[in-house]
């Protein structure tokens, strides 16, 4: 009978209810795709921090009276071997003084393959070198290239002792950092024009995660590495640190926002619906029904709105999160079913609270209502 | 020895205010089993007070109050609402049917709130007064009279000791009074006992007694039948 009296409830105020659950499925459909979007956010921040060059250095360490001390390229092998799980790029650099003509600058040898993929936000004039073993271009930074007098495809000759190397400027770079002043080539370009075949200054590397997995990685790193310094670049590791708590935050108190704008949502639909029904709880008072008895019955109702709404606002939410994902991050929001139980069970605590009008009806004096008042 | 029969309702000295108001003034009668009793007397005079109260749907202020071996008035909310559910059965004037719900339904919802619910008794029960054929109709859909029917199957389903009747005649055209009447006397005579608030002379005469009251106060407790023999 309890399931009969419930779907007659439904059904007699189908208007009033039509409108909280619209409340409830707009409210869980926000929230759905927030969660979905809160969920991946910390994968796809990490992603997008990827980008924004290396956050972890291994040099060896300073060797004594300040000569710059140099490492074996063999280390690339170690820290392949690895097989570090967010390894996104490593790059090798050996730094030489040279000179172009008579104005000395200073060539840093990479891997130009990596440093494309760690350093994609960098402003190219012309374009990146994207073969690692390019022995014919260089990049020049912004002002080196402005004090050598180098301009895209400018042919340039550097020297280091009785060294030389002959390129071509592929590319000039504005990055904000010190490469502004340097030409970047080829790491054997390097080697052979200082001589140091094998030898490399530091290696920089873009490893994706949070704070924890980066000093995780950095620990692996340092064991496995002895006798090198690991230094995660601690301002960017901790900027991801705080902003990605940063962005979670945000997202769950415009979640809290939503809901609570939806419980208001259902309250008025209530508010009119204890109206109407005030005459029913009287006579069911009326007939030995016990206020548990039909409160059950409209908490029950108010449950059920709760569920089709959080049901159908998470599947309306996985759409919503496909595009928050598409304009926020780029790329689709990948479905999290794990959101549908949460989602609903939101939905049913904003239903239950907004339904307090009619907990309110548990007051009403059957006298008082069956005599017209 | 004669063994001493314990009257169904005693009402000593009741008292019922509402603010300044005294709706009902030091009223003392007793109704013995299986009476029909009608209620009567002028708009006001505290009529349906009386009933509320007999049926705990209102508390008196002063007085005893017994149905059936139970002080009332010293009863707890959840109690009070037990015995609306064991005891007592009531029909409205404006019969207080839930309107989405269908006749049969209605007479079930008494049976839920009561223990369980038996769509076969409730059925039957709608079958005895005639409206077999109107079960799975929604109020709005049925007549007065068959509303009011409805009303009497939902209060008779848990077996009440008490029925209470308020005008149950009040809103509805003379064929269905009658139907409606005979109903009334038909379940008397089976032994129910009624108390019915009229205004109706012809509906008082029926009853084996009359309880008058003026302001609130009992005017007077005639015997019509005992007159009409």
């Amino acid at each position: 009978m309890f399931l009969r009296i419930l779907w007659k409830l439904l059904g007699a105020s189908r208007g009033r209810l039509a409108v909280a659950l619209i409340a409830l499925t707009s409210g869980a459909a926000v929230c759905s795709a927030l969660l979905n979007v809160n969920l991946d956010a910390e994968r796809k921040l990490t992603q997008e921090f990827r980008t924004l060059g290396a956050n972890m250095v291994i040099a060896p360490p300073a060797a004594a009276g300040g000569e710059a001390a140099l490492a074996d390229a063999a280390i690339l092998d170690r820290i392949a071997a690895l097989r570090l799980p967010d390894l996104v790029a490593t790059a090798p650099y050996l730094y030489v003084a040279a000179n172009s003509g008579s104005q000395p600058v200073i060539l840093a040898g990479t891997w130009f393959d990596q440093v494309a993929k760690m350093n994609s936000w960098w402003k190219v004039e012309g374009g990146l070198v994207s073969a690692r073993d390019d022995r014919e271009h260089c990049l020049v930074g912004f002002t080196a290239a402005r004090q050598l007098g180098l301009t895209l495809g400018s042919p340039v000759q550097l020297r280091s002792g009785d060294r030389s190397v002959s390129l071509t400027v592929a590319g000039i770079v504005t990055t904000g950092g010190a490469e502004d002043n340097q030409i970047l080539t080829d790491l054997d370009s390097a080697q052979a024009l200082a001589g140091l075949p094998g030898g490399i200054s530091l290696v920089q590397l873009s490893i994706s995660g949070t704070s924890p997995e980066i000093e995780q990685a950095a620990q692996t790193l340092a064991k496995n590495l002895p006798g090198l310094d690991v230094r995660p670049i601690r301002q960017i590791a901790a900027a991801e640190g705080t902003i990605l708590p940063r962005v979670q935050g945000l997202l769950f108190w415009t979640i809290a926002l939503i809901l609570v704008l939806s419980m208001l949502g259902v309250l008025a639909s209530m508010a009119a619906l204890a109206m109407e029904r005030r005459r029913d709880v009287g006579l069911m008072k009326a007939l030995g029904g016990t206020v548990q008895q039909i409160m059950r019955l409209f908490l029950a109702e108010a449950g059920t709105l709760g569920v089709l709404g959080g049901f159908l606002g998470f599947l309306v939410g996985l759409v919503l999160a496909r595009w928050i994902g598409e304009r926020t991050f780029g790329v689709v929001t990948s479905p999290r079913l794990a959101v549908l139980p949460i989602t609903i069970a939101l939905t049913v605590g904003v239903a239950l609270a907004g339904a307090i009008p009619l907990r309110l009806l548990g007051l009403v004096r059957p006298a008082d209502i069956l005599r017209g008042e | 020895m004669a063994r001493m029969v314990q009257p169904l309702v005693k009402v000593e000295q009741l008292e019922k205010r509402f603010g300044e108001v005294r709706a009902l003034d030091r009223v003392s009668f007793e109704v013995e089993a299986g009476e029909w009793i009608a209620i009567m007397g002028p708009s006001g005079s505290g009529k349906t007070t009386l009933i509320n109260v007999l049926g705990g749907l209102d508390r008196p202020s002063a007085g005893r109050v017994e149905v059936d071996g139970l002080e009332i008035g010293n009863l707890g909310e959840r109690e009070l609402t037990r015995y609306r559910a064991d005891k007592i059965g009531f029909v409205f004037q404006q019969f207080h049917l839930v309107p989405y719900l269908t006749a049969l339904e209605n007479v079930m919802l008494a049976q839920y709130f009561h223990s369980i619910t038996d769509e076969k008794e409730a059925a039957e029960a709608l079958g005895r007064i005639g409206l077999s054929d109107r079960l799975n109709h929604v109020p709005a859909e049925l007549s007065g009279g068959e509303q009011q029917r409805v009303a009497i199957a939902r209060a008779l389903i848990n077996q009440p000791k008490l029925l209470l009747a308020d005008e149950p005649t009040g809103n509805l055209d003379e064929a269905n009074e009658a139907i409606v009447l005979k109903l009334l006397h038909e379940l008397n005579e089976s032994g129910h006992t009624i108390l019915v608030v009229t205004h109706s002379q012809a509906i008082g005469n029926l009853a084996d007694r009359r309880i008058e009251l003026e302001h609130g106060r009992l005017a007077r407790i005639s015997a019509p039948s005992l007159a009409k023999e």
